[in-house]
């Protein structure tokens, strides 16, 4: 027995690279199998940076302010557990308010969800809180601005003592960050099982020897690998590409109702995509042309609105999350395409009139380029520029071809997109 | 025909181990798969290894696939500027101002941040010209390292407000106690800045002015005020000339106003079948410059022989005038023939010299009155404004300095710490002055010893003006919000003065006053305003200049000086500023430092260069270091064609406060001359080391007597306009090949290259870089033959090696039609595109360099290592500063791939775009890549080979085209028009 035993850790030691090997694959691939694979776990990771920014900040301000104020009833800070306990019964509606048996949670979300939800997250308003000094939870609940506020919090009211707790609550969020995304088990209990059940095949095949029919083993060997290396190819080619890519953005800003149901043109905020490489982002005062005047939303009330408010009298921008983005080394210019090229914003962005969250329509890979080119007609004698073919337009003339295809005409040039 | 090209001494003279001793020791690597052998000994890798290899590969893999695509931020502007279009380039008018060094030029401003410079096209003295030092002027405004970056108090920050309280007071108290204080400035070009300083001086009656310039050109000044009454620099017309006789002048590459000149020049230089005639260019000099390299014929002599000659040039010149002779000298050179053709050519012949003594120019003056130039090819109607430098004063201030006369004095963009002979000396009048400040920019020698730092702005943050040339007039704006807390000069005199720190206000009042009234296209003064500024120039009818009558009675009082001046010695120095350096403030620019001077192809070090026969009679090898008149240390290089007992040393180098990459370069040869004559006497000379190892471009493509550059005679030209392009008729009959003829249905881009206007400046190298984003690899990867440069200028000798002629060619991807390099490239990455460029596509590249191996022109470049951003190589682009300066439209390469000429595909890109999106066609000249506009003689020219009314069309059907190495049947997209010299019968 006891020789056994160190003939296997001998045999172990021989295998250990692979083993470590495995290890090492399945420790990297954790958070990806979590996390599920239709998401970008970077998103999440985002958000949490830009948030832990603004914390410190504005932790930093608040300091700043708090001393200068002079002692009064409400003061922040210093909650005690039982603040904690109570704010969050509160919150989650396990406990009534004194206005009667109300659940912010029902409305006011207190995990990341991938569903959209028009109301700002638990996480968010602590962060409406935490931001401002001056916010007073018992004032936005017991005097509600705006239709949408007025409707939904109808008859809630807050007390000083009940707001304290909330606050206490608010602030445990605020450490703990906006939560995770639902993981989708199936993928990660899959990809875990196997590696287990590898595992266990490595050390019976070597150490205890239980199972006779090594086939069992190498069986559970193969299959696991397979499938593991499956994830890594599937993975390995999809990488660097985020076909259906829909962050969650800084507000929660809806295509749907701008371009959809307002039937705003393309052009109004995306400017300059008739002349520039980039179709442009609008700035801040693009939002306000409009927003100066329409500060509260059907359905988001005056909570998102107000984060254009705030970039503009805070002097910082909105740091929007970069949905289509080409590799450095390739070039792409809406002017090209857009202006000379007359395509439409829909053949490459999908309907974004009818997206309430953007996410993004085509994968962006060289593949889809190149169909495009091939496949489409250039604007070839519309356009003057395009005098100097004088053997394809004889073509067209004698009726050889009917059109020309971008492809033709140096569409499939590398140096077309890459220099 | 027949002549025998040579490119390195070792070559001619054919030393069995070429090259091989120069490699650096450590050259010989490990081979990667030798590091990776198990056994250290052992230096052959085993099958083991090869499969560990594949087994880490395969986790690499599946490490990989786990990982995550990062999170981009789109972050837009809060509002938007209305002129502003992200992702576009706007450009603005501005001029390059730096002492006597100016050109206007254009700024490529691409989201708020300067990225290139160009010509400006419609300043009529450049014409889109710029020089090498103009180009990389725009990486100087990046440089982290060596930039100030704010106030500063014997080498501790402080706020302007504390500065500036701390200056009035002391200002202040000079004043009331009638003090002396001294503003040293170089020639200051800028008639705003004048009319301030005079305001300022108006408030501080004690101030005095010094103007004071490294290299300065107050002697032709003064030898005209000498000479004829009038205090000026008259205009060298050498597109007049037809003969020029230059005296260690080196107008094409540093004198006076070297764009202008090698665009008048190349203008007299070009010949075509309409034109068969082209100027007659001597040349005498000591070291073997641009200009001499340029020159038909070319006398090498030393600095006290080249006197000599021009005292017996003159006496012959004044003998058929019927005047008296200046001195009796006896020169070794014949001077008779000369003179004669001097008179032949009366009124179409020009004679500069280069040096900045009074007594010289006089002479060359009083030469080119006999010979009749002013008037036809010295222009005196509209004088440069440069040359303003009055050593005697500062020689005055410094003395008065040292013995505790001076209450303040202040430095603005001069550095004399540096660049005054006597370090010890100044450094001891400004310790003895009360208070001492310096403006400087970038830190230098000068503000070090300062008590106070005061930062200018970089040009490419002020707002100026500059008036080079008698009315003309050029704006200089900023382009860029100042990128460290820095003050410009004008502005501290302003707050000084007491008044609101708004130069910006003070220039255009100034303008809208003085020379509003001088033009009658804008009589708005707002219109006139905005207008001059959007042009970036304005040209005014210049202030008439008498007749120069010459006083005959001066020259004899030069005597005394002139002969002094004569007497030779068996070693002479001679030191001039560089054509990558100049006087030594832009150092710490890495594209400059790693521009290769183009005559001795040297990077990153000055040196003293010694003809191989004075070498070998002293003693001395390449690499050894001596010390000359005990003050300076440079390695050998010897470089033929130089003068015998000559060594010629360029200044700009030996800093020692410059910045990371100037510091410690080569010696500084400004204290060789106390006298600032900038040639003189070796006195004594001792070798003090030996194996110096120099950074030099020039072995790394060995073409190996083929028949690259053609070369013919004006004379053969006439009879022949094929002369010395025989072979071209015999090659185009031999061609033949196994390949489909090429089709290009839209564009068949080219360029073309005229060897006569080519002057071999290397401002092209430079711009290419800037506008591709070429990293700077460090002298030691040089030396490895890695240097990244997509444009080169190669250059060949001729004839025999005490005096070869130069030839220099400018060498770019030639893209060839059938390219081979495109064949070997195992994964397709390099293509041909239909329009005729060789493609390299980088994502796509794996490294393997076959197309390297396989390109006959060796154009083609290997990133060996991360060169962009890694700071052992790269001093400027590893910050995130540095990076500002990168152009966003071209990739930024990394390791492990090829890169090279891509004749600017942007811009092509770019420039048909424009034309699509305005529906019409591409005009002829739109598509310019950078080396195209950089050229201030045009000698490159760019279009379309499928339009036949286009420039290059016309070119390539001259008779003196031909291709690189045409007998390889490649088909190159670029041409060359032979060389024709004009030598004298």
């Amino acid at each position: 027995m006891h020789n056994t035993f160190k003939e296997g850790i001998i045999r172990l030691g021989k295998v250990f690279p692979m083993v470590l090997v495995l290890l090492i694959s399945i420790i990297c691939w954790l958070p990806k199998a979590v996390q599920g694979q239709d998401t970008l776990a970077g998103e999440a990771e985002g958000v949490v940076e830009t948030v832990d920014s603004l914390v410190e900040e504005t932790a930093e301000a608040a300091a700043e302010i708090t001393e200068n104020q002079p002692a009064e009833a409400y003061a922040r800070g210093g909650y005690s557990k039982q603040d904690l306990r109570r704010g969050e019964r509160l919150f989650k509606g396990l406990v009534p308010f004194g206005s009667g048996a109300h659940s912010c949670a029902s409305c006011h979300y207190t995990s990341r969800t991938d569903t959209l939800n028009w109301n700002p997250s638990a996480f968010d308003l602590a962060l409406a809180w935490h931001k401002d000094p001056e916010y007073r939870i018992q004032q936005k609940m017991n005097n509600p601005t705006g239709m949408r506020m007025m409707t939904d919090h109808l008859d809630m009211t807050v007390t000083l003592e009940e707001e304290r707790q909330l606050e206490a609550y608010y602030e445990a969020i605020l450490e703990e960050g906006p939560g995770e995304l639902r993981a989708y088990p199936v993928n990660s209990i899959i990809f875990w099982g196997l590696g287990v059940l590898m595992l266990l095949a490595v050390v019976d095949l070597l150490i205890t020897k239980k199972v006779r029919f090594k086939a069992i083993h190498v069986l559970i060997l193969i299959v696991g690998l397979v499938v593991h290396m499956q994830y890594a190819v599937a993975e390995s080619r999809n990488l660097g590409r985020t076909q259906g890519y829909a962050p969650d953005q800084p507000i929660k800003f809806s295509h749907l109702v701008h371009a959809g149901e307002n039937a705003i043109d393309c052009n109004y905020c995306h400017t300059v995509n008739q002349f520039s490489p980039s179709s442009g982002i609008p700035s801040n005062n693009t939002c306000l042309n409009c927003h100066g005047v329409i500060r509260e939303g059907t359905r988001s009330g005056r909570f998102e609105i107000n984060k254009i408010h705030q970039a503009e009298e805070s002097g910082k921008p909105i740091e929007w999350l970069r949905i289509h983005d080409l590799p450095d080394h390739t070039f792409y210019s809406h002017a090209q395409h857009v202006n000379a090229g007359g395509l439409e914003c829909l053949e490459c962005h999908g309907t974004v009139e009818e997206m309430h969250v953007l996410y993004q329509h085509a994968d962006l890979s060289m593949g889809w380029c190149l169909t495009c080119h091939r496949d489409n007609d250039a604007d070839f004698v519309g356009n003057p520029y395009f005098g100097i073919y004088k053997q394809l337009h004889q073509d067209i003339k004698d009726g050889k071809i009917d059109a020309v295809k971008a492809a033709q005409i140096g569409g499939e040039d590398c140096m077309k997109c890459h220099y | 025909m027949e002549k025998k090209y040579w490119k390195s001494l070792k070559e001619v003279q054919r030393a069995e181990h070429l090259q091989a001793d120069e490699l650096p020791a450590d050259h010989q690597a490990k081979s990667m798969i030798d590091i990776l052998a198990d056994d250290d000994n052992s230096k052959s890798s085993s099958r083991r290894d090869f499969l560990k290899w594949c087994g880490i590969s395969f986790f690499s893999a599946t490490v990989l696939s786990a990982c995550e695509n990062p999170v981009k931020k789109a972050i837009p502007y809060l509002n938007q500027p209305e002129e502003l279009i992200p992702g576009k380039a706007s450009w603005y008018a501005s001029t390059y101002l730096r002492g006597n060094d100016y050109c206007p030029v254009l700024v490529k401003n691409r989201d708020g941040r300067p990225i290139k410079i160009e010509g400006n096209t419609l300043s009529s003295i450049t014409k889109g010209g710029t020089s090498a030092r103009v180009q990389a002027s725009v990486l100087s405004l990046y440089d982290t390292g060596a930039r100030y970056k704010q106030a500063m108090r014997n080498g501790e920050g402080l706020l302007w407000e504390e500065a500036d309280a701390d200056v009035v007071k002391k200002l202040g108290e000079i004043t009331a106690q009638g003090g002396r204080m001294a503003l040293v400035t170089p020639t200051l070009l800028s008639p705003v800045t004048r009319a301030l300083i005079d305001e300022f001086k108006a408030a501080h009656p004690s101030l005095e002015l010094v103007t004071w310039d490294a290299v300065s050109y107050a002697g032709i000044r003064k030898a005209h005020e000498q000479l004829f009454g009038q205090p000026i620099i008259p205009d060298y017309r050498f597109d007049n000339a037809e003969l020029i006789v230059g005296f260690g002048c080196d107008f094409l590459g540093t004198w006076l106003s070297p764009v202008e000149f090698a665009r008048r020049y190349a203008k007299k230089r070009r010949v075509s079948r309409d034109k068969p005639e082209m100027s007659q260019h001597i040349q005498f000099e000591g070291m073997l410059s641009l200009t001499g390299a340029n020159a038909d014929e070319r006398v090498p002599v030393k600095p006290s022989e080249e006197l000599k000659i021009l005292i017996s040039l003159y006496n012959k010149l004044a003998g058929l005038a019927g005047q008296s002779p200046a001195m009796e000298v006896s020169p070794a050179y014949d001077v008779d023939a000369l003179a004669g053709q001097l008179m032949e050519h009366r009124g179409r012949a020009l004679v500069v010299s280069g040096s900045p003594q009074k007594e010289v120019q006089m002479l060359v003056a009083a030469i080119n009155q006999l010979s009749g130039a002013y008037g036809n090819t010295i222009d005196t109607s509209t004088p440069l404004m440069t040359g303003m430098s009055d050593d005697d004063a500062f020689e005055t201030l410094l003395s008065d300095m040292s013995q505790g006369k001076v209450g303040a004095v202040m430095f603005y963009q001069t550095n004399p710490v540096y660049q005054y002979p006597d370090t010890e000396g100044i450094v001891n009048a400004i310790k003895n002055t009360g208070l001492s400040l310096s403006f400087a920019t970038t830190r230098d020698e000068t503000a070090e010893v300062c008590q106070y730092i005061l930062p200018d702005h970089h040009y490419l943050e002020s707002w100026g003006d500059a008036e080079f040339k008698a009315g003309h007039y050029s704006l200089m704006q900023p382009l860029i919000h100042p990128l460290f807390k820095t003050r410009q000069f004008q502005d501290s005199l302003l707050t000084w003065l007491g008044r609101e720190a708004d130069f910006h206000s003070y220039l255009k009042n100034w303008w809208q006053k003085n020379l509003l009234p001088q033009q009658n296209v804008y009589p708005d003064p707002t219109n006139f305003w905005v207008k001059t500024l959007q042009a970036g120039v304005l040209e005014v009818p210049a202030r008439g200049m008498a007749n120069l009558l010459p006083n005959p009675g001066a020259l004899g009082d030069i005597m005394a000086a002139l002969r002094e001046q004569i007497q030779g010695a068996d070693l002479e120095y001679v030191t001039y500023p560089s054509l990558s350096m100049g006087d030594g403030h832009d150092a710490n620019n890495p594209w400059l430092q790693e521009l290769p001077d183009p005559v001795t192809s040297v990077c990153w070090d000055n040196f003293s260069a010694v003809s191989p026969a004075t070498a070998a009679s002293l003693g001395l090898v390449e690499g050894d270091m001596i010390r000359i008149n005990d003050k300076v240390e440079v390695p050998v290089l010897i470089q033929p064609g130089l003068a015998a007992g000559t060594l010629a040393i360029a200044l700009g180098y030996g800093r020692t406060q410059g910045g990371i990459s100037a510091d410690g370069r080569g010696g500084n040869a400004f204290l060789l001359s106390p006298k600032r004559s900038f040639h003189g006497l070796v006195s004594s000379w001792t070798k003090v080391g030996s194996g110096h190892l120099f950074a030099r471009t020039q072995t790394h493509f060995s073409m190996e007597g083929r028949a690259i550059v053609r070369e013919s005679t004006l004379d053969k030209y006439k009879n022949d306009p094929a002369a010395g392009n025989e072979l071209r008729e015999y090659h185009l009959k031999h061609h033949n090949t196994l390949y489909p003829d090429p089709e290009f249905p839209g564009h068949h881009w080219a360029l073309m290259v005229d060897l006569n206007a080519c002057t071999g400046c290397s401002t092209c190298v430079v711009a290419c870089q800037s506008e591709n984003n070429t990293p700077v690899i460090g002298k030691d990867e040089v030396r490895r033959r890695r240097i990244m440069h997509w444009m080169r200028i190669d250059r060949y000798y001729t004839g025999d090696a005490d005096n070869p002629g130069v030839v220099f060619q400018p060498l770019m991807c030639q893209h060839c039609d059938h390219a081979p390099c495109e064949n070997v490239c195992p994964v397709a990455a390099t293509t041909h595109s239909q329009e005729g460029i060789n493609q390299i596509t980088y994502n796509r590249c794996v490294g393997t360099k076959y197309c390297i191996n396989n390109c006959p022109y060796k154009v083609r470049r290997f990133n060996w290592y991360e060169y962009a951003t890694k700071e052992q190589f790269n001093t400027h682009t590893s910050t995130d500063l540095g990076r500002m300066v990168l152009n966003p439209d071209v990739t930024v390469r990394e390791r492990g791939v090829v890169e090279k000429c891509s004749f600017c595909v942007q811009r092509i890109q770019e420039a048909k775009l424009k034309a699509k999106m305005e529906r019409r066609t591409l005009k002829d000249g739109e598509v310019m890549p950078a080396c195209v506009q950089a050229c201030p003689s045009s000698a490159l020219v760019f279009g379309d080979l499928n339009d036949p009314e286009s420039k290059v069309s016309q070119l390539i059907k001259d008779s003196r085209n031909y291709h690189l190495l045409e007998e390889l049947h490649t088909l190159p997209s670029v041409g060359y028009l032979t060389k024709i010299r004009n030598p004298r019968s």
